[in-house]
């Protein structure tokens, strides 16, 4: 109540003030209290009647007249006002919500922590990016004892919070199998079964499981679905896609899965994504998976980390810097 | 972008006509109007996807449900007349194989 | 001390009744003009209320005076649909009419004490006072 009498005594005198000198003085003086109005909260209605208060002081001869007009403008205030309140307590509302999913985001990024593997013979480059705070794209690196380095890249269908609840439901199903045990593909059929059992009948999962052996430059790799990657071969100096073929994760129990393999020799590069990656708009038009080779061709030169992270800042920039979905890239190169 | 759903209505056989994208905020509309449909017995439910010009992952989740339902009730869900584009989708995922589409308008080798 | 005062709603022009006997009342209680404006608000709301969903209904008016303090009661029933989710129709952000009108919350916002009563099938009853300060 205090600062609304401020407010009211402070308005009659720049109005007062106002008819005075007409000048551009007052008139900033009436932006600057319009501005407290609205941080004490003070309501259209309360504002009309400020002036009403005020006519009667400077005017009462001709309150006659113009009050019923004052009290009409009031009156049709109102709505504005309860709008007002109605919109200061969703922006709190909203301010609480974005909060809470800032911490399930930090809690999320801690779960999804996986570390590179160092190593000499391979140079890795991870790049990974949420449309909005949460990632609905997945992946991680183990390295096991006998050296083996396994690398899973998932995306989750759909984004946001329901993609990043499986997500977890999916790193905790991969931290349990026995490592480096397994094939690629016994691990993506035994992934199939925990996500079928577990998920919504519109949600599904793609992966893309590979395993580098760097004792025999082996790699094995199977395809649940997933968006295909690159193989780039540096003794015929050409990008060739990944063929492997599966169902996506989630959708039928007995779903087995192949394993293929790869001879990976120095200079050889293999180029893994997420369909972010492919599906960027420019505008209206898609990208063409070939255009996204044309980038990685331009900065292949670099090392691998400095390679994910040009073409993202490519992808950023013909994207407005709005991402449409989760932005995931891998590159592995033989360095040795 | 929108979604038009135009739902053919038959004893035996539904058809529904889909036109515009498919995506995460079309994707509601279209689980709506197709998994009600996938629950008669018996029928046949025909979707035709021919002007259909863009899904994403969340349109192509909508048919996964809706060959589950199907499945679970004994009705036949087939897909039509799909885009190169949507088809490739199908073709990645690995729904093409469990899934009955038929491409033959547009020609798409499979 | 206390004396009451009633309309019935069942058609719009019914609701225009209510602000009216509403206003009269919380002018002679005292009320300053904005507190007047507020009380037509909710009284416009509640009728409207019963008039859209419940079809038919009452809403009366108390007023309550004693040594410390003077109000106004508002108490909107009626033997309407009722309502399911009481928790949902008080949440802002949430009317039923298309966004038009303040709704529930907005009814609470205008004035000082609000309480709610509804069953499914059996009806709605609110009951609403505002303080002359």
């Amino acid at each position: 109540m205090g600062t609304n009498d401020l407010d009211a005594r402070s308005y009659t005198d720049l109005l007062k003030g106002y008819i005075e000198t007409r000048d551009e003085r007052a008139l900033y003086g009436a932006e600057q209290i319009s501005k407290s109005f609205i941080k004490n909260n003070i309501s259209p209605e309360e504002i009309v009647n400020m002036h009403i208060q005020a006519l009667l002081e400077i005017y009462p001869e001709l309150t006659d007249k113009i009050q019923p007009t004052m009290n009409f403008l009031l009156e049709a205030m109102m709505a504005y006002g309860l709008a007002h309140q109605e919109y200061q307590l969703l922006r709190e509302k909203q301010l609480r919500i974005r909060s809470e999913i800032e911490v399930a985001a930090g809690m999320q990024s801690m779960l999804l922590q996986s570390e590179v593997p160092k190593m000499d013979e391979l140079d890795i480059g991870v790049i990974s990016v949420p449309a909005n705070q949460m990632n609905g794209d997945y992946h991680h690196f183990v390295k096991g004892k006998d050296g083996t380095i396994s690398i899973a890249i998932a995306d989750i269908i759909g984004k946001g919070i329901p993609a990043a609840l499986s997500m977890s439901m999916i790193k905790y199903a991969m931290d349990s199998f026995p490592e480096n045990e397994m094939s690629t593909n016994t691990i993506l059929a035994s992934l199939n079964r925990v996500v079928e059992r577990n998920v919504d009948p519109s949600m599904f999962i793609t992966m893309f499981y590979a395993q580098y052996n760097p004792d025999t430059g082996k790699f094995y790799y199977s395809s649940a679905g997933h968006e295909p990657g690159f193989f780039y071969s540096d003794k015929t100096k050409s990008f060739k896609e990944f063929e492997a073929k599966g169902l996506v994760l989630g959708v039928n129990p007995d779903t087995t899965y192949m394993q293929s393999e790869l001879d990976i020799e120095k200079g050889d590069m293999v180029i893994l994504l997420t369909d972010g990656v492919t599906e960027c708009r420019k505008g209206d038009v898609f990208i063409e998976r070939d255009e996204v080779l044309e980038v990685i061709k331009t900065y292949m030169h670099l090392p691998a980390q400095d390679i994910v992270n040009h073409v993202y800042r490519y992808f950023e920039k013909i994207q407005n810097f709005q991402l449409r979905d989760d932005f995931t890239l891998i590159i592995l190169k033989k360095v040795v | 972008m929108n979604l038009k759903i135009q739902i053919e209505d038959g004893n035996s056989k539904s058809i529904v006509r889909l036109s515009g994208e498919i995506d995460v905020y079309t994707a509601p509309k279209l689980k709506d109007a197709l998994l009600p449909l996938t629950k008669r017995q018996g029928t046949i439910l025909e979707v035709d996807l021919e002007l259909v010009n863009y899904m994403d992952s969340t349109g192509l989740g909508v048919f996964v449900n809706a060959l589950k339902l199907s499945k679970e009730n004994r009705c036949n869900l087939i897909l039509v007349n799909l885009q190169d584009t949507v088809l490739r989708l199908f073709q990645i995922t690995g729904l093409h194989e469990i899934m009955d589409l038929n491409s033959t308008i547009r020609g798409v080798e499979e | 001390m206390s004396s009451q005062s009633c309309v019935t709603i069942h058609k719009e022009w019914d609701i225009v009744a209510a602000r009216q006997m509403g206003r009269e009342i919380a002018k002679q209680l005292g009320f300053g003009t904005v507190d007047q404006a507020r009380i037509t608000t909710a009284i416009s709301e509640l009728a409207r209320n019963i008039y859209l969903y419940a079809g038919e209904g009452k809403v009366y008016f108390e007023v309550i005076e004693s040594l410390d303090k003077k109000g106004i009661t508002i108490v909107a029933t009626d033997t309407g649909p009722g309502i399911k989710d009481l928790s949902l129709v008080m949440e802002d952000g949430y009317t039923t009419s298309g966004g038009l009108g303040a709704g529930l919350p907005g009814v609470r916002r205008l004035m000082d004490e609000f309480d709610i009563e509804s069953e499914t099938g059996k009806g709605t009853k609110i009951v609403t006072t505002k303080w002359v300060r």
